[in-house]
């Protein structure tokens, strides 16, 4: 197991790429803030209730887009609130996507619509794994004894 | 997802504003749990809901339990605006949208459907911090606009804690006063006249000056005050500008306060505070004795400013040891405070209470004679202190509400308003004057210990101090009868940041005054300098 300053090192080294690489924003770092010691699992928690409703949200969009007429209000509504929950997180590129895929809804382009909704998919995977990874990297820091950097 | 059932909860005025109850509706249960954090880091007391129709029946199930509703607009069933509309209308609670589509059309919207703020997520923690402003606008308002004196107890409770907070007061008092419309309102109030095109416009507030209160009880004495009607003593009154609804408000006050100071009768003795007769200037000796004014330093400090210069009797008065569970915001020195201190002996409904220590019966005598229309028994003395803006009252008003222990009101009250510290946050100190044992009662509970300057003073010289007041500024006398037994408020305002008062403001009269506690009507219309015996 790695020391304890490396993974240090490690945790905020990854942390910094994912800021800036976009995949996570201010939000996050908000959030961080919020977890204290009467929560110290808040982050984990918010972000595990972001990938569950996420998963719905994925769903029930790509059952929208696959009826016959596609009720484009609906699946603006899933969009709008897939976008807010992104935010919620800082989750910024998924939140980007969801801006362009509210466009399509409105323009009534379904091929608009399931690219964008590709789209969508492929970036809430990348910002799950990479959560996951930072938690994973949390844990390892954490059991190793040492405390989680903050991030600023 | 709803928050565990904090159970009904009351606000907690007394640390304002923490505490505050939130009720947070969203059906994003990422946001709900963030906001839910982010409330608690406030100091809030949060419950979340992720459903409209959830929502509504909390705030239902649960009246008075919230102080202000978040709401998402987006919320599958339900239109949040329509949510918004329902809280509006069915509470009352100021209600802020959340959306993360900041389209100028909605927030539109939402300002249109009544929505008192609408932020745009994702939302800071700055933005959660300060949406208990939005709560003691509401507040003040509400005051201004109904009198409710609850809301004046509320709103001096929340001003009186802000004081201790880092923020200062006068975040109260500088931020919530909405410029304008109260300004406007503000400005009115002190004069009559004005009011001649306020009848048409908008629920014009009348400010019954002594003068005009005065008018008010020779109409009703010389119609007899069981067969009085606000008709009647319209005509008699002679006031081209005055409404038929003015004077039957007021009426209605009127016996209110006299049915209080009724009932005060019974419990004050004459706790002393006889005023054979008082002038302001009148040396300590007639105070005394007949006036067992516990507060007399305050009292007297008033009577030494036979002037309009209260800043002196705040200057005594500071000294007073006043326990006042509200803290009086100091107010202009030129403030005056109309207390209306009852001794209720016995209002006789006929006498209005007057008679009850003095034994004058006649009403109407009250304008002019002070003297004998004091039924200082404990009662209820207002004492109003007229300050420049006047709008003071409203405070008072509250204060009446708030049922403290007269003394410890009463001293609170008036030494904070007379208390010239500037810094002084603004205390408004609610406090009722009624005496809680007989001694106490008379007067103004103004007990302090410090001697103000000649002794007692009763309240009716209070009152009569403040009617003389007249040519203050403005003529806010607020004859605010309290009752007696309830009500003795006095409030001193020493040095009150005119918008603070802006947003106090009620007509002139606190909304208390124009219930006409029973001390009110004890309450001379002292016409300028009447009480200069």
């Amino acid at each position: 197991m790695a020391a304890v300053p490396q993974l240090q090192r490690q945790f905020i080294e990854y942390t910094t790429s994912l800021y800036n690489e976009g995949y996570l924003d201010d939000q996050f770092t908000q959030l961080q803030k919020l977890q204290d010691e009467s929560n110290p699992d808040f982050v984990v928690e918010v972000v595990s209730l972001f990938f569950e409703d996420s998963e719905k949200l994925l769903n029930n969009l790509a059952t929208a887009l696959q009826q016959n007429i596609v009720d484009y209000k609906q699946v603006d509504s899933h969009v709008h609130q897939f976008k807010g929950s992104s935010s919620s997180i800082g989750a910024q590129r998924v939140t980007s996507v969801c801006v362009l895929f509210r466009n399509c809804c409105e323009e009534k382009n379904l091929d608009g619509c399931l690219r964008c909704l590709q789209q969508l998919k492929h970036e809430y995977i990348n910002v799950r794994s990479k959560l996951e990874a930072l938690f994973r990297l949390e844990q390892q820091i954490l059991q190793a004894g040492g405390s989680i950097p903050m991030m600023e | 997802m709803t928050e565990g059932i904090h159970g009904f909860s009351s606000p907690r005025s007394d640390v304002f504003p923490a505490g505050l109850r939130v009720l947070v509706v969203d059906d994003d249960p990422t946001w709900l749990k963030i906001l839910e954090k982010m409330l608690k880091k406030c100091a809030y007391e949060v419950t979340t809901c992720g459903l409209a129709i959830e929502a509504l029946d909390l705030l239902r199930e649960r009246k008075g339990g919230f102080d202000i509703v978040i709401s998402d607009v987006n919320m599958p069933d339900m239109d949040g605006f329509k949510l918004l509309e329902h809280v509006g209308l069915e509470m009352d609670l100021p209600v802020i949208m959340m959306s993360v589509d900041g389209e100028t059309s909605r927030v539109m919207r939402g300002v249109q459907h009544g929505a008192c703020d609408y932020l745009l997520k994702p939302i800071r923690m700055k933005e959660l911090r300060n949406i208990w402003q939005h709560v003691y606008r509401k507040k003040i308002h509400e005051v201004r606009d109904t009198e409710s004196l609850e809301g004046l107890e509320e709103i001096l409770m929340m001003r009186n804690v802000s004081e201790h907070s880092d923020d200062g007061n006068y975040l109260l008092c500088g931020g919530d006063v909405t410029p304008g419309k109260k300004r406007k309102d503000a400005e009115h109030k002190y004069d009559e006249k004005d009011f001649a095109d306020h009848s048409s416009a908008k629920k014009a507030r009348v400010v019954w000056t002594v003068d005009l209160h005065q008018k008010f009880v020779k109409a009703v004495n010389l119609i007899g005050f069981e067969k009085v009607g606000p008709k009647k003593i319209l005509d008699l009154m002679n006031v081209p500008w005055l409404t038929r609804e003015n004077v039957a408000s007021h009426l209605q006050k009127y016996r209110l306060y006299l049915t209080r100071l009724q009932k005060d009768d019974i419990k004050s003795t004459s706790s002393g505070l006889k005023l054979p007769e008082f002038s302001p200037r009148d040396a300590a000796g007639d105070r005394t004795e007949s006036i067992k004014v516990q507060q007399n330093e305050a009292v007297n400090s008033y009577r030494t400013h036979s002037n309009p210069h209260v800043q002196n009797i705040s200057s005594k008065v500071q000294e007073v040891d006043f326990k006042c569970s509200a803290s009086l915001k100091p107010i202009k020195p030129k403030k005056i405070l109309t207390g209306y201190a009852v001794d209720s002996h016995k209002a006789s409904s006929s006498n209005i209470g007057i008679s009850q220590s003095f034994g004058s019966t006649e009403y109407s005598s009250f304008n002019t004679t002070l003297p004998t229309q004091y039924s200082w028994n404990g009662g209820y003395t207002e004492i109003q202190f007229k300050q420049e803006p006047a709008p003071q009252f409203q405070v008072q008003n509250g204060f009446s509400n708030i049922g403290l222990s007269t003394q410890q009101v009463q001293s609170t009250a008036h030494g904070q308003a007379l208390s010239k510290e500037k810094d002084k946050p603004a205390k408004f100190g609610s406090f009722s004057l009624q005496p809680p044992d007989p001694v106490t009662s008379s007067t103004w509970s103004m007990k302090n210990d410090q001697s103000l300057e000649p002794t007692s003073i009763t309240n009716m010289e209070l009152s009569a101090f403040l009617l003389q007041g007249e040519h203050r500024s403005s003529t806010n006398l607020d004859m605010q009868n309290k009752g007696a037994p309830e009500f003795n408020e006095l409030e001193f305002i020493d040095e009150v940041p005119p918008d603070l008062y802006d947003a106090l403001r009620f007509d002139g009269y606190p909304p208390d005054l124009l219930e006409y506690p029973p001390d009110l009507l004890e309450y001379p219309v002292i016409d300028q300098g009447l009480f200069i015996v």
